[in-house]
């Protein structure tokens, strides 16, 4: 794989299947977990970088069930009859036994997925969370720098990985089912308040109960503390009604999308949470290679199966372990 | 819900003779459901159609007695002569559940045929003694009518020679031994007396769990029914492929060499054009503005919720509308059902390892194997960035997806990267798929004869689209002598029916590793 033919296929515009394939090819380099892969991928991303930007990064989240591949099919088609352009990538947690994976996300929207104006990617979580979140932020880069306008980025509603989707999106969207009295026990506190619009979808089946839904997830957001700058200047966390599966409540999801982001760029918050995303990410990368580094390093390789056990065992405390092996990074011994 | 209504409703009005619906756990067998699971979902299916007719005002008396079921009788033999017997039993309970009067209505009439899953592609002639036993299972049990399955179909559709040898088991089993003089001849039996009891407790506790969801709707609707069913799929494949279930030529007493046998050819061009043909004639000879009207009527009685369906489309096709047409105007009101991809995982891998006991040496039967080939799964990872990944594509108009479903759930617990393929794909929209999700080869899973133009179609796709580095294996049924123009075309790996999972995966794995280099 070489990064240069990459790069020119991903922003050229005048052939569509050489850039298609040069999407995935660029999405597969940075995914790959060779190290002479990540330095073509850095490479890559480097020269990709002032071509993306332009983008609304659009994080969706729910629990399995709720209709989050319907709903972006059905979002999708209604975007690309405006005349943007939609990636979607979507993350499919991996087996912790066998590290393998079944991805079945485009069977579920089988109109957007033939679409020319559509490209849609699974992606394996391969085991470790952090690791989706990094791959697909930058996979995200890619599909911009090839000119998608709308990228989704879809998660399984399972915990952790909500967090970091909100943390790499522009717009973190909600679905939720009308039942909410009982479910919203369910979702994690910390869920609801990353939330900027929860959709209550499946709402043909019985109006009456989703717009009760609807006014106690309000209520639950007010409560949750998330109006607390009371100002028109801010953007308000809204419930809406949804039906994915009959194609309405999209328009009105769209106009408050449109809302949200020209109140955002007229307020600033819009550049500024991308900055600290930005920043936030270039952190993450650092723990996660300060990690690497520390368990790739052959003396705490050495020393660790002997601290394991003094620590469990009580011979040695957990804090001065810690600092011994900490030690032994930059070569020193105790 | 509102068509099943809407059928019983017109038949026991105008065709009172006619067996209005009939009840099917056929499929559910041959998806993989074991005895008691297909006994179970379809008297609950029934039990939902029984409800939905009187819900539309009907008296259960008018129209139960018309009601059909239709058995798979697989190689398990006792069990299956059980299974008929207990059916009868829960019906008649069913049945007085709903206050039926008339003893008709108590009564289970069944039609069978005999699983086409259990054939084999390997030493093909031990299908006529296959489907003889479950012919007989079926005829113990009571069926009121019998298919028999051709020897050569787990190879190709049937020739007029193995059609004959199917019609003639029956014939043989009717007019020769006398086995149907007899009405229940195993009643008394203890064996099977306890053995139908067991059957009837075990479905009906699947009946009463159905019935707390909500009923059969319900249960088909969440999912839960069709992964109930692959979870039992993968775990029988997982039996097989460990040598635990015998199949004699698969797993045992397997030939050094097939003979080939003749099969029946398909030239699917020239049905096609044929079909289109006909379509194009029908259409040109009938009165357009007629048809045009009967099909709306038909997208408003559904959309209205008013009329007959059946009426209307019988009355639509006396104009000669086509199937497809019918069935389009009816999408117009209910659009199109999107079969929802469960994913089973790790039920595969837990079972293999359950049998997996060492008292075979077949190749892709053992622990070892399983286990080397998981390493080595590992090693490409760390060599390639990457796990291997596949896609498991349906192609064409071929809904039969165990196979597929079975495999994907297997390769999965191996530690590949599968993507599952939407059902119907053309080649075109395959080819797209894989290249965007930038697979590593593609498996093409194929029952239903399309081999021969949809390979090769799927195969020039990729290359058109860029992707030579995309290499393209097929499973399913395919005759020995298409093999050599499939390898021509392109194809890295065929593997038939039988084929353990575990080898067709490390041969996968080794195609793939060739094709990177």
């Amino acid at each position: 794989m070489q990064s240069a033919g990459l790069l020119d296929g991903v922003v050229q515009r005048a052939d569509a299947l050489t850039q298609r394939r040069a999407v995935a090819k660029a999405i597969t380099l940075l995914e790959s977990t060779r190290a002479d892969h990540r330095a073509q991928a850095d490479e890559l991303l480097t020269k990709l970088l002032p071509h993306t930007g332009k983008s609304l990064r659009l994080g969706i989240s729910g629990v399995p069930g709720v209709g989050k591949s319907t709903f972006i099919e059905a979002l999708g088609l209604y975007l690309i009859e405006q005349g943007h352009r939609v990636a979607v990538l979507t993350i499919d947690p991996s087996s912790t036994v066998s590290g393998g994976s079944i991805l079945g996300d485009k069977t579920r929207m089988e109109k957007l997925s033939v679409d020319q104006r559509a490209y849609i990617r699974p992606s394996p979580s391969s085991g470790t969370l952090g690791g989706v979140a990094e791959k697909t932020r930058e996979a995200m880069l890619v599909c911009e720098a090839a000119g998608f306008d709308v990228v989704i980025v879809e998660t399984v509603g399972v915990g952790q990985s909500e967090t970091a989707v909100a943390g790499m999106t522009d717009m973190f969207v909600l679905l939720q089912l009308p039942n909410a009295g009982d479910d919203l026990q369910a979702i994690k506190k910390g869920v609801m308040e990353l939330a900027d619009i929860v959709l209550i979808n499946k709402s043909d089946i019985d109006p009456l109960a989703s717009e009760r839904a609807r006014l106690q997830i309000t209520a639950a957001m007010q409560l949750l503390g998330m109006f607390a700058e009371q100002s028109d200047k801010n953007w308000h966390p809204k419930a809406l009604l949804l039906s994915a599966l009959n194609a309405q409540g999209i328009d009105t999801f769209w106009q408050a999308v449109n809302e949200f982001k020209t109140l955002q760029n007229a307020n600033g918050k819009f550049a500024t949470k991308r900055q600290q995303q930005a920043l936030a990410w270039m952190w993450e990368r650092i723990d996660a290679g300060l990690k690497q580094q520390f368990k790739s390093n052959l003396q705490v390789q050495a020393q660790m199966p002997q601290m394991v056990s003094d620590v469990s065992e009580g011979r040695v405390a957990a804090s001065t372990a810690a600092r011994i092996l900490l030690n032994l990074l930059e070569g020193k011994y105790i | 819900m509102r068509i099943i209504g809407d059928i019983i409703e017109y038949t026991a009005k105008n065709m009172p003779k006619f067996n209005s619906i009939s009840i099917s756990g056929y499929h559910m067998q041959e998806a993989g459901a074991n005895q008691a699971l297909e006994l179970a979902f379809t008297l609950a299916d029934g039990k939902e159609y029984v409800k939905t007719a009187i819900a539309k005002g009907m008296d259960v008396d008018d129209f139960a007695g018309r009601l059909s079921f239709f058995w798979a009788i697989g190689m398990n033999f006792y069990l299956e002569v059980a299974k008929m017997r207990a059916a009868r039993l829960l019906w008649c309970r069913i049945m007085k559940g709903f206050d039926a009067k008339n003893p008709k209505s108590l009564m289970l009439r069944t039609h069978c045929q005999t699983s086409g899953w259990s054939l084999t592609e390997q030493d093909p002639y031990n299908n006529v003694v296959r489907t003889t036993v479950e012919a007989m299972a079926a005829v113990f049990g009571g069926t009121q009518s019998l298919h028999t399955n051709s020897f050569d179909e787990a190879i190709a559709l049937p020739t007029e020679f193995s059609a004959r040898i199917a019609r003639n088991t029956q014939l043989i089993i009717q007019e020769e031994t006398h086995i149907t003089n007899v009405v229940d001849p195993w009643a008394g039996s203890y064996m099977m007396e306890s053995l139908t009891n067991e059957m009837a407790e075990k479905a009906w506790a699947i009946i009463q769990e159905v019935e707390a969801m909500g009923g059969m709707t319900k249960a088909v609707d969440s999912g839960w029914a069709k992964l109930k069913i692959e979870a039992a799929a993968a775990e029988k494949q997982a039996r097989i492929d460990s040598g635990k279930d015998v199949i004699v030529g698969i797993n045992k007493y397997k030939l050094k060499t097939e003979d080939a046998i003749e099969t029946r050819e398909i030239d699917n061009v020239s049905v096609r054009d044929g079909q289109i043909a006909r379509l194009k004639e029908i259409k040109s000879k009938r009165d357009t503005s007629g048809v045009t009207a009967a099909l709306a009527a038909i997208t408003t009685a559904a959309k209205e919720n008013s009329g007959n369906l059946l009426d209307l489309s019988i009355k639509a096709i006396r104009l000669r509308a086509t199937v497809g047409e019918v069935s389009d105007a009816l999408e117009a009101a209910y659009g199109r059902h999107r079969a929802d991809p469960q994913k089973v995982q790790g039920v595969y891998a837990a079972a293999y390892g359950q049998n997996a006991d060492g008292t075979t040496s077949n190749e892709g039967e053992t622990m070892e194997y399983w286990n080397a080939l998981k390493a080595d799964i590992a090693k490409f990872a760390d060599k390639q960035g990457r796990r291997p990944r596949v896609m498991i594509s349906k192609l064409g108009q071929d809904g039969h997806d165990r196979g597929a479903k079975v495999v994907a759930t297997a390769f999965a617990d191996l530690g590949f990267d599968v993507d599952m393929g939407p059902l119907f794909q053309t080649p075109e929209e395959c080819a797209r798929q894989a290249i965007e999700n930038d697979v590593h080869a593609v498996g093409v899973s194929t029952l239903a004869a399309g081999h021969k133009t949809l390979v090769p179609a799927i195969i020039a796709e990729l290359k058109k689209q860029g992707a030579n580095d995309i290499i393209v294996f097929v499973g399913g049924v395919i005759p020995r002598q298409d093999y050599d123009m499939l390898y021509e075309a392109g194809v890295k790996g065929i593997y038939g029916p039988g084929t353990p999972i575990p080898v067709s995966a490390r041969d996968v794995l080794a195609q793939i590793e060739k094709a990177q280099g």
